[in-house]
C-alpha cells in the first residue's frame, strides 16, 4: 500500500509551507513532527484514514463510505496540486526558483498573500466559520469541520494542526512532540485509551483522585 | 430478495434507536410488548471506538459524513439554499448519546408554561406545554437512576421540586468546575456540579465511568458511561422482545384503508426493501428526520406529508445555540482533563426575569476548549498559524476553559425544516432543509448569557477574557425540537399530550419534536423522560 501522493517538488514545498505555520522554535515544530508525513498519508488514498481504535492498524474502507472519501480526495488532491503551483508561481514573481527556495521570511509573505487573496474574494464557505476553528474568523467551539470546502491555505492549515497534534498512529506527531509542546499528557498509544486504563484524573482539582481510587484501576 | 421473506407484524415499531428511541423501547419491552426496532444506522460495539480526535471530529467517524447526508440552510424562504451540515447528530444505534458527555439537567416549572410565564412575545411562537413539570417529574426520577446520573440533589437552587435523589454522587471536581464555582461564590450566585451521564462509583452492576480525555464526541471504548447505547439497549435486549435492526432505513411511512400507518417501507443494507407492519408507530429519529420522514411520507390523505392537516409540521424548530465566554489564568486549569465537561453549571440566569428586557434565559455552564487537543480550537481574534499562532497553544492549551451558554432560542412560525427540493443523500431521498432566522430575543440573551459567562471569568480571576457572542443560530448544539409540536388544540398543535399525532392515532413522536418549546437546558433528560412517559402512556393503552 502506497502512503504517499506528492512528487518530491511538491513535497518538499508543502513541507516548506507547514515549516512556516507551525514553526521550529525552541521547541519542535511541523517539520520534526513530520507533518508532510502525515498529509502524504492522508491523501495517498483509502488505507490510512481511520485508525483501528486498539492502535492495530486501519480501518479497511468499503461501500458507501470508501466512495465518500474518494470523493472528498480527489477534492482534496486537486487543492494541494493547485496550491503548490500557485505557491511557485508568486515566488517566481518575486525572482526565486520557487517556493522551496525562498527564506522563510519571504515564505510568510507570499502565505499572507495567498490569504489576503482569499480573503478578498472568499471561497471557503461561511458554512466553516463557528465550526473549523483553526482557519475561519470563528472559534470552533463544537462539532466538527467540512475539509473540503476550504481554500488550499486553510486546508493546508488545518492539515498541519491534525499532523501536529492527532495520534501518532496518522505518521505525524512524531515521537508525540506535539503533545509535549503544549504539555498534554496523552497516552502510551491508543490501545491505553482503548482498554481503559488512560486516565486523566490526576489532573482534577487537588485530592480528588484520592478520593475515588478505588474505583479506578489506572491511577 | 428471495431469501428474505416479510417481516412479521410486531407490536410497536419504533424508527430510530438513539435516546428516545432506545427509552421507549426499554420500557415497551419491559413491559411485555414485542418491539421492532429500525435504526438507519450501524449497531457498534464500544470495542470501535477509541482515543481518536481526527477520526470522530474531523473524518465522519461518529458524525454523519456530509458526503453522504447532507442538509442545507437558507436564513428565509426567499433565500437559496445552501450546502450545510446543520445540526448533524450521530446516526447509530445510541444516536447521539454516544459520543456526548450528557450533562442532564432537569427543566424547571416554568419551561412547563413559558407563554404564561413571559407574555406574548412579537415574532415567535411561544406555547406552554400541555403536560406540567409535576406531571414529568415522576419520570425523571426513573430515568435518573435507570440511565445512571452523578448529580447533587438540592444544590440547584433554582430547580424544581424533585420526589428523590440521584443514584450517585457528583463525579470528581474538575480544576475548570472549581474555577467556575470560586466565581460563581464570589459573585453571590449559586452553582452547582452539572449532573452527568456518569456513573461517579460502581452503580446497578456497572463500573465507575473511566475520566478519559477522549470523552466529549469520543464513543466510549470502555462502555463505561451512561448512554442509550450502554444502558437501555442492553436492558431493552435482556428481554428478548426487542429486535433491533441496525442499517435499516425507513424512506415512509405507509397508510392503510383505515388512515393508522399500517406499514414502515425501509431498506436494509443490501438495498433491499421490507415492509414492516406494526399496531403503533414511534417516531424517534430527533427532531429533524422525524419531520423529514413525515414529509416524506405522502399521500393522498396527507398530500402535504403524515399528520399534517395544519402545516405545522417541521416548523417552530429550536436548535439552541452554544458558545461561550473564554478566559485565560496563570495557573493551570487543565481544562482537557476528562474531555473537558466534567464540569459545573449555574441556573442563575435561567429563568424568565422581564426586567432583563427579553424572554427567558439559559443554562451556564464551564467546559473545555479543546476536544480534547487544539487541533479544532482557536481562541478568536488570534492567527491561525505562524510563530504566534504556536505560541498561543502552547500557552493557552493547559490555562484556558469556556464559560459557555444553552441558549433558549424562541419557537417561530417561519423557522422550518422541510424537504430540499434539488438535494438529495446518498439514498436518493430529499435531505432535510432547515430555514432559520434567530429571533431578536435570541441574540439579546445570548448576549446577555455570555456576558454573565464573562463576570464568572473574572470573578474566578481569569487575566483576559474574550467574549464570542452568537449572531446566528448554527445548529452546534446538537439539540432539536419542536418539529411536531405538541398541544390540546389539533389546529395549532401536530401532536396531543401523550405525543399521539391528532390525525393519525397510531403515530407517535417521542424525541425533541413534541417539544413546543426548547427551553434553555441540554434537552435529552427531558427527552426520555417524557420518552418513558409516553411507552407507559401505550402500555396503559394496550391493556385496556
Amino acid at each position: 500500500m502506497s502512503d504517499t501522493f506528492f512528487d518530491p517538488h511538491q513535497r518538499s514545498t508543502i513541507e516548506a509551507a507547514m515549516a512556516r505555520i507551525i514553526p521550529t522554535d525552541d521547541t519542535p515544530g511541523a517539520r520534526e513532527a513530520g507533518c508532510i508525513d502525515f498529509l502524504e498519508r492522508t491523501l495517498s488514498g483509502l488505507d490510512y484514514l481511520f485508525a483501528k481504535p486498539d492502535g492495530s492498524g486501519f480501518e479497511v474502507l468499503e461501500g458507501r463510505t470508501a466512495q465518500a472519501w474518494q470523493t472528498r480526495l480527489d477534492i482534496m488532491r486537486a487543492k494541494y496540486v493547485d496550491g503548490v503551483r500557485d505557491l511557485d508561481a508568486r515566488a517566481e514573481r518575486v525572482g526565486a526558483r520557487d517556493f522551496a527556495s525562498l527564506d522563510p521570511e519571504r515564505q510568510d509573505e507570499v502565505l499572507r498573500a495567498v490569504e489576503g487573496d482569499a480573503h478578498a474574494a472568499p471561497t471557503t464557505s461561511t458554512v466553516s466559520t463557528g465550526l473549523a476553528g483553526p482557519v475561519s474568523a470563528e472559534p470552533a467551539l463544537q462539532q466538527t469541520s467540512t475539509e473540503t470546502e476550504l481554500d488550499f491555505l486553510p486546508l493546508l492549515v488545518t492539515h498541519t494542526r491534525q499532523g501536529f497534534y492527532a495520534d501518532p498512529i496518522y505518521g505525524g506527531n512524531r515521537g508525540r512532540v506535539g503533545w509535549d509542546v503544549i504539555g498534554f499528557p496523552g497516552p502510551a498509544s491508543m490501545k491505553e485509551v482503548h482498554d481503559g486504563t488512560y486516565t486523566t484524573l490526576r489532573y482534577f482539582a487537588e485530592g480528588e483522585a484520592e478520593k475515588v481510587r478505588e474505583f479506578h484501576d489506572g491511577l | 430478495m428471495a431469501s428474505k421473506s416479510k417481516p412479521q407484524k410486531a407490536d410497536v415499531c419504533i424508527i430510530g434507536a438513539g435516546a428516545s428511541g432506545a427509552a421507549a423501547a426499554k420500557v415497551l419491552c419491559e413491559a411485555g410488548v414485542k418491539v421492532v426496532a429500525l435504526e438507519k444506522g450501524p449497531w457498534r460495539t464500544r470495542d470501535s471506538f477509541g482515543g481518536d480526535e481526527l477520526a470522530n471530529i474531523n473524518r465522519y467517524n461518529l458524525w454523519p459524513d456530509p458526503i453522504l447526508n447532507p442538509r442545507t440552510w437558507r436564513e428565509t424562504e426567499n433565500d437559496a439554499a445552501r450546502d450545510e451540515m446543520f445540526c448533524p447528530v450521530p446516526q447509530m444505534v445510541g444516536g447521539g448519546t454516544v459520543h456526548w458527555q450528557g450533562w442532564l439537567p432537569r427543566f424547571t416549572a416554568d419551561d412547563f408554561r413559558m407563554r404564561t410565564v413571559a407574555g406574548d412575545l412579537p415574532g415567535a411562537s411561544l406555547a406552554d406545554w400541555p403536560l406540567t413539570y409535576d406531571e414529568l417529574e415522576p419520570y425523571y426520577l426513573k430515568v435518573e437512576w435507570a440511565f445512571g446520573v452523578s448529580g447533587e440533589a438540592g444544590a440547584n437552587a433554582f430547580e424544581s421540586r424533585r420526589s428523590g435523589g440521584y443514584p450517585c454522587p457528583p463525579m470528581p471536581v474538575s480544576r475548570y468546575a472549581q474555577k467556575f464555582r470560586q466565581g460563581c461564590d464570589a459573585l453571590g450566585w449559586n452553582s452547582f456540579p452539572t449532573p452527568q451521564a456518569a456513573l461517579s462509583r460502581p452503580f446497578n452492576g456497572r463500573r465507575a465511568t473511566v475520566v478519559s480525555a477522549f470523552a466529549q464526541q469520543h464513543g466510549d471504548p470502555t462502555g463505561t458511561r451512561s448512554s442509550a447505547l450502554n444502558v437501555f439497549v442492553p436492558d431493552a435486549v435482556a428481554t428478548g422482545r426487542y429486535d433491533l435492526r441496525p442499517n435499516s432505513y425507513v424512506r415512509e411511512l405507509a397508510l392503510d384503508r383505515d388512515g393508522r400507518i399500517g406499514a414502515a417501507v425501509y431498506q436494509d443494507e443490501d438495498g433491499d426493501t421490507f415492509e414492516q407492519e406494526a399496531d403503533v408507530f414511534i417516531l424517534a429519529c430527533g427532531a429533524m428526520e422525524t419531520a423529514r420522514l413525515m414529509l416524506l411520507s405522502r399521500s393522498g390523505r396527507f398530500p402535504n406529508g403524515l399528520a399534517n392537516d395544519s402545516d405545522l409540521v417541521g416548523r417552530n424548530v429550536t436548535f439552541h445555540e452554544y458558545s461561550a465566554a473564554v478566559g485565560i489564568y496563570d495557573d493551570p486549569v487543565y481544562a482537557w482533563a476528562g474531555g473537558g465537561y466534567v464540569s459545573a453549571s449555574t441556573f442563575q440566569h435561567y429563568n424568565h426575569d422581564a426586567s432583563r428586557g427579553f424572554v427567558s434565559g439559559g443554562h451556564i455552564a464551564v467546559a473545555g476548549v479543546g476536544i480534547p487537543l487544539p487541533i479544532n480550537w482557536r481562541l478568536p481574534g488570534t492567527p491561525s498559524w505562524g510563530a504566534e499562532a504556536k505560541r498561543i497553544d502552547r500557552e493557552h492549551y493547559s490555562h484556558s476553559l469556556a464559560v459557555a451558554m444553552v441558549l433558549h432560542d424562541m419557537p417561530q412560525h417561519s423557522n422550518r425544516v422541510d424537504l430540499d427540493d434539488e438535494v438529495v443523500d446518498a439514498w436518493g431521498l430529499p435531505v432535510a432543509r432547515t430555514t432559520l432566522k434567530p429571533h431578536a430575543n435570541d441574540l439579546a440573551q445570548g448576549r446577555y448569557l455570555i456576558d454573565r459567562g464573562a463576570d464568572i471569568l473574572d470573578a474566578s480571576g481569569a487575566k483576559s477574557v474574550t467574549k464570542v457572542y452568537a449572531d446566528r443560530v448554527t445548529g452546534n448544539c446538537s439539540h432539536q425540537h419542536g418539529t411536531a409540536r405538541m398541544g390540546d388544540d389539533p389546529d395549532t398543535s401536530v401532536l396531543d399530550r401523550w405525543c399521539r399525532a391528532h390525525a393519525v392515532p397510531n403515530l407517535y413522536c417521542v424525541d425533541g419534536s413534541p417539544f413546543p418549546t426548547g427551553t434553555g437546558a441540554n434537552p435529552t433528560l427531558t427527552i426520555m423522560a417524557n420518552a418513558w412517559r409516553v411507552a407507559d402512556r401505550i402500555v396503559a393503552e394496550r391493556g385496556r
